[in-house]
């Protein structure tokens, strides 16, 4: 506890410094003020790599074994990310994916069940695929799938006026459009006897222009004409 | 599971399985057993490929599956392993010990297993066939016969074994490890291989890595008894370790007693010693400070057995003993082993048994200490701990050093995995441009193109390109080469903590 008190405010440590072996008089290695670098100056340097005909043998083997290891099934590729626009080379590309995807087939008697992908004949993968594509399209704005809406109608519209490419549908349009004129004209005769009416303020029943004056009288000659 | 044996985990799946592997894998390594549902809503993977990545797994033996445990309703809960991912470092050893031992045909055996995880026997036979016969010349084709006898002779040798069945499966008869006896052996037209008359589905099999394990320890102690001896020597080890091979189980501390007249009788033949010589070279080994052999009683000519415990725990003394004379120095070796041969010593007496001078023999020590290698243990002469009063120790446990070499053994293979993918991506752009021109090169050679055609294309990569590719292509043989170098280094160290675990 003396030695203690006496060494106050000059180097103190936790451990009895003779028993050690540092001395009074020695110096000690400056202490640390940043961490230490990234890389160490090293004073030895490292042995070099055994080389031989079976390490080089093992070498090839080993990459060989990894090449290999990406072309099999069980490689999982992440679902490739939505284009924004669809590329011409798009239907080359997840051929070659989804024929490696449906090549495996493993053992299911030794799976747990969950694990089960049910996989419906053909459209299996592509299902697959779209789900998890709808996944992550459902992520993406509803601006686009109103756009998608939108375009849907304008096709739908589209081939409602272009669609009729055989004859009977041809002759249908034909009546059809009769019918549409028809119409037309029927409406257009409405709008003008209408429009006719509106503009004077007089009824028109009261208007009488004489031309039925002299039809009438011919009828009944007994009485005098004055 | 320490965080770099998690990081190297990562690092291996992504590189054979995939990055979603790998997401799946490392968040079921740092999770401990869990359910689909956790797994799906914690990684935010959609639930196909969740679902295709346990298969993967679990098909490689990397996860194991069992009924959850909060009861018989509750879902299945998968784990997963570090040590069996960690075996695919050791992959090409594997592939070239089944070469030399049982050829080509046994070396693709392994491989497609490696490849695969587990399969039928006629599944694998098939694929290796039509392996074997694309390599050979027009013409020629592979007999299935001579694939199928490989197939036993590996079985029969535990090489390979039958993948356990699972609990609530079917009970099948229990085929002996010998191959189960193919249902007629194929007809002689070659190629009349009808897999399904062939019964054998849900019999898979799976490569023992124990076995290899134990032929590389014996491998391993085998040569260094010719480097520290001589090459005799090595061959009287090697005759007693085949002798015993049947008769010892992994874990024994030692091989059964063997006496010095079978030792005689089964030596090769080309290693014509006198018996008395025989006897002489039995005593070198005793006598050697490494207890390679000891000796176990008198009768028969004296009874001997190999130490395998012993020689795995010197070898790994050897290999600490090593790391600590590349990276500090000789004369730190020097206090290092020092230390191992008399477990506790103060300062001073470090520096009169290691004839360094105190002050260098001070930083030496220091240096070692703040790297952990050696630790400090106070013995107090009073109760109160007082500094003045207390002997300081210095002190080096073997075993706790090893772990931690160990532990950086790990952490060098994920250094260098990843320096290796750095450098590939860095030159992507390149590599493609180079793939690119030799698929064209390929196809214009198939197609029967003249030579101005072939140059012309060749000069679409430039000179400095080239030098780059070269360059780039020395980088990555030197990191996949260290890579297999460190893995025997764990090798040795993961069987020297494996020993100790199953003795104490």
């Amino acid at each position: 506890m003396a030695g203690r008190g006496g060494g106050r405010g000059r180097r103190m440590m936790t451990f009895s410094v003779e028993a050690v072996g540092i001395t009074r008089g020695d110096s000690l290695p400056p202490s640390i003020q940043q961490p230490t670098p990234l890389f160490p100056v090293m004073e030895q340097k490292p042995l070099p790599l055994t080389a031989g005909e079976e390490e080089e043998y093992l070498l090839a083997l080993k990459q060989e074994f990894r090449g290999a290891m990406k072309s099999l099934p069980c490689f999982i590729q992440p679902t490739a990310a939505h284009r924004d626009v669809e590329r011409y080379s798009d239907k080359y590309h997840s051929s070659e994916q989804t024929e490696a995807l449906t090549d495996w087939t493993p053992d299911w008697k030794r799976l747990p069940k969950e694990l089960r992908v049910k996989k419906p004949p053909r459209g299996g993968v592509s299902a697959a695929v779209s789900r998890s594509d709808k996944l992550q399209s459902g992520q993406k704005k509803k601006k686009v799938k109103e756009k998608e809406e939108v375009l849907l109608k304008l096709e739908t519209l589209q081939k409602k006026e272009e669609g009729q490419s055989s004859e009977d549908e041809e002759e249908e349009g034909e009546e059809k459009k009769k019918k549409q004129e028809e119409e037309e004209a029927e409406g257009e005769e409405e709008y003008d006897e209408e429009e006719f009416e509106e503009e004077t303020d007089y009824v028109m029943s009261y208007f009488d222009n004489g031309e039925e004056f002299g039809g009438d009288s011919d009828d009944n000659m007994d009485e005098a004409i004055y | 599971m320490t965080a770099q044996e998690v990081r190297l985990c990562g690092l291996l799946l992504r590189e054979h399985f995939g990055e979603v592997v790998e997401k799946v894998g490392t968040h079921l390594l740092k999770g401990g057993a869990q359910n689909l549902r956790t797994i799906i809503h914690e990684t935010g993977i959609s639930l196909d490929l969740v679902k295709k990545s346990l298969c993967v797994l679990v098909q490689h033996g990397a996860c194991v599956f069992r009924s959850g445990r909060k009861g018989a309703g509750s879902p299945t809960e998968y784990q997963t392993c570090c040590d069996r991912i960690l075996r695919i470092l050791r992959y090409p050893r594997y592939i070239y010990t089944a070469k030399t031992l049982y050829g080509d045909t046994g070396e693709l055996i392994i491989e497609e297993l490696l490849q695969r995880g587990h399969m039928t026997m006629s599944g694998t036979i098939k694929t290796v066939a039509d392996r074997l016969t694309q390599n050979m010349e027009e013409g020629r084709s592979m007999d299935y016969s001579e694939v199928s006898s490989a197939f036993f002779r590996l079985v029969e040798t535990h090489f390979l074994q039958r993948c356990p069945p699972l609990a609530g499966a079917e009970p099948k008869d229990s085929a002996t490890p010998a191959a189960p006896a193919p249902p007629g052996t194929p007809a002689a037209p070659v190629g009349v291989w009808n897999m399904l008359t062939h019964g054998d589905e849900g019999i898979c099999w799976q490569v023992n890595f124990e076995r290899f394990h134990l032929h590389f320890r014996d491998q391993a102690i085998i040569s260094a008894v010719a480097n520290k001896l001589d090459q005799t020597s090595s061959e009287i080890v090697r005759t007693m370790l085949r002798m015993s091979e049947v008769t010892t189980s992994p874990t024994a501390t030692c091989t059964k007693p063997l006496s010095a007249n079978e030792i005689f009788r089964s030596l090769p033949t080309s290693y014509n010693i006198p018996r008395p010589i025989l006897d002489q070279y039995l005593t070198l080994l005793i006598d050697d400070p490494m207890e390679f052999v000891g000796k176990a009683g008198e009768s028969g000519g004296g009874m001997y057995v190999v130490n395998m415990h012993r020689a795995l725990a010197n070898l790994a003394r050897a290999t600490l003993e090593s790391v600590v004379q590349e990276r500090f120095g000789s004369r730190s070796a020097r206090i290092f082993r020092l230390l191992l041969r008399k477990r506790h010593l103060e300062q001073k007496q470090v520096e009169d048994f290691a004839m360094i001078p105190a002050k260098e023999a001070k930083d030496m020590l220091y240096t070692l200490l703040s790297q952990n290698l050696v630790q400090l243990q106070e013995i107090p002469k009073t109760p109160d701990y007082a500094p003045s009063r207390t002997f300081y120790l210095y002190t080096v446990n073997q075993l706790p050093t090893a772990r931690m070499l160990l532990q950086n053994c790990y952490k060098t293979v994920a250094n260098l995995v990843e320096r290796r993918l750095f450098e590939s991506k860095e030159s992507k752009r390149l590599l493609e441009k180079s793939q690119r021109i030799e698929a064209i090169l390929a196809s214009l050679q198939a197609s029967g193109a003249e030579p101005e055609q072939l140059t012309e294309v060749e000069e679409m990569i430039t000179a400095p390109e080239k030098q780059q590719l070269e360059a780039l292509r020395l980088h990555i043989n030197k990191l996949d080469s260290a890579e297999n170098q460190v893995d025997e280094t764990i090798f040795l160290l993961e069987s020297y903590i494996n020993s100790t675990a199953s003795t104490s």
